[in-house]
């Protein structure tokens, strides 16, 4: 079944560390840099990070989210080059647009704690089949329902978005003009969203009867249609994360 | 004449990965059946024919007209296709505004509009629902009023995807109604069918699509005759023609109508 996930096929050892444990790296990873504000912190983070990405062989996949990022670190780049309060030592340009050390320096520390909160969250997600963290966590004790909005919100977007297609090329088909002025594009508005409204309701009925009948609100003992996977190091990463935390913490206390 | 002329198309949604490879077709009047197993291509093709797709390699014209540089809107007045899910279109509050929704759209002033709706109406049968919620009809109905909201529109060309899923016998009847209209009309109607029931008893000629290509092309007493052909692209012998070979008989039979008349001939010959 199609679902909606960024997830990257691979057969590497981060693909098969549990996704919890991946869910804890990516806390860990986004928190020491905030507990420990020097530079160095943030960068050996975003080094990790970058560098379990590329170990995971998922650094062409995530290039999109990268590109998409540094763009908006650009225009940090800019105005903290030149409005940055702090701003003191000019370096170059013509006023009044002249970057100053200290603002590039702001800019930079922005830069490399954004680049590590991406590079960890991907980590996360192109790693990681989010059915399998579903499964982690109901079976960690999350309520089976909530579990299944979770699954189910991966499945109902790629659907939503077949159906809308298909609205789409039907309405089309009736001589509806999608393409063009924005006069044009804001008639084609009601025929296209009625449908989508309307079907994603009776889609939900649909579900929900279909869902009831299967027995989604069955109290008592549930068995699992698969068998519990194990993964593997996952007493050492949580170990070694829970030591870098506390470690940071102390140094922060102690420093 | 030649209404529709595919040649040599072929269609991938991802590279590598081709769903049609090559076909060659051409339409003149005769309404066509185009019978498959799912996956087979048929779908595909006709959202090609109409402009939804681009194919990837080949030409299309429609009418005389290149298919291939026409937006699917303005492919609308010469060629109208009746999509399966009556829920993916329906938007208006009554019956008759959502037929009128696609003669407007090609420049139907409202009077004519409402006209050409009315009649269309008329032909699937649904003349007294015209001032109902659309959404309150049966499932039957509401397929039928996407049928009307494409006839509507007077199309040369009318293609049905799968007219007779979850279509009751009233609903059938109307839909083999359309059918004979636009036969009479001398404009080519064309449907994608699994019913092959259907497909042998309302249409003039079988297409054949097996894998992303064509298998078959030909009247349908000769299509439904090649049982073991159809067997390979995963499809049955009408139950009537079935009927008449487990009786003995070496001819197909398409309608129930052509097996009473032969049995009725040999009973008297009996006698």
């Amino acid at each position: 079944m199609k679902t909606f996930s960024l997830y990257v096929p691979r057969d590497s050892l981060i693909h098969r560390i549990n996704p919890i444990d991946k869910i804890l790296y990516t806390i860990t990873a986004i928190a020491v840099p905030l507990i420990l504000p020097s530079m160095a912190a943030s960068f050996l983070c975003m080094l990790i990070s970058l560098s379990l990405l590329a170990a995971a062989r998922v650094v062409r996949q995530s290039l999109p989210v990268f590109a998409f990022v540094f763009l908006i670190l650009c225009t940090v780049v800019l105005i903290q080059g030149w409005f940055y309060p702090g701003n003191q030592t000019p370096l170059f340009g013509v006023e009044p647009f002249v970057f100053h050390a200290e603002g590039l320096m702001k800019a930079c520390r922005i830069g490399i704690r954004v680049t590590n909160v991406v590079a960890a969250f991907l980590l996360l997600v192109l790693t990681t089949k989010p059915a399998d963290l579903v499964e982690e966590l109901v079976r960690r004790g999350l309520s089976p329902r909530i579990g299944y909005v979770l699954d189910s919100i991966f499945q109902i977007l790629p659907q939503m978005m077949n159906t809308t297609r298909t609205i789409l090329d039907a309405q089309r088909s009736r001589g509806l003009e999608t393409e063009g002025s924005l006069w044009v594009r804001v008639k084609a508005f009601l025929p296209l969203i009625v449908p989508v409204v309307m079907s994603s309701l009776i889609h939900a009925k649909e579900r929900a009867l279909a869902l009831e009948v299967r027995g989604l609100h069955f109290e008592g003992q549930r068995t699992w249609l698969r068998e519990k996977r194990t993964y593997p190091y996952s007493r050492e990463i949580r170990g070694g994360l829970l030591l870098v935390l506390t470690a940071s913490i102390v140094w922060r206390i102690l420093g | 004449m030649s209404r529709v002329v595919v040649k040599d198309v072929c269609f991938s949604y991802r590279s590598g990965e081709e769903v049609l490879k090559g076909i060659t077709l051409d339409f003149d009047e005769k309404s066509t059946a185009i019978i498959g197993q799912n996956g087979a291509g048929k779908t595909t093709f006709v959202k090609l024919l109409k402009g939804l797709l681009k194919p990837t390699r080949g030409e299309i014209y429609i009418l005389g007209r290149s298919a291939n540089e026409m937006t699917a809107a303005a492919l609308a007045p010469f060629i109208g296709l009746v999509f399966q899910n009556p829920n993916d279109q329906i938007f208006r509050s009554t019956v008759l505004e959502e037929v009128m929704f696609g003669p407007l759209n090609i420049g139907e002033d409202p009077k004519g509009a409402r006209k050409k709706a009315e009649e269309a109406l008329e032909m699937v049968g649904l003349t007294e629902k015209a001032s109902e919620n659309p959404h309150d009809l049966r499932l039957s109905e509401k397929k039928l009023v996407c049928v009307a909201s494409i006839v509507a529109m007077e199309p040369e060309i009318l293609i049905l995807d799968e007219p007779t899923i979850a279509q009751d016998h009233a609903g059938m009847a109307a839909i083999r109604q359309v059918i004979r209209r636009f036969k009479e009309q001398g404009k080519l109607v064309m449907g994608i069918l699994h019913d092959m029931d259907f497909a042998a008893e309302n249409f003039e000629r079988v297409v054949v699509f097996h894998q992303g290509t064509v298998v078959a092309d030909d009247d349908p007493r000769e299509v439904f005759s090649r049982e073991s052909l159809l067997q390979r692209a995963g499809l049955e012998v009408p139950h009537i023609t079935r009927l008449g070979w487990s009786l003995g008989r070496k001819e197909t039979f398409l309608t129930e109508a052509e097996l009473i008349q032969s049995l009725r001939g040999e009973g008297s010959t009996d006698r």
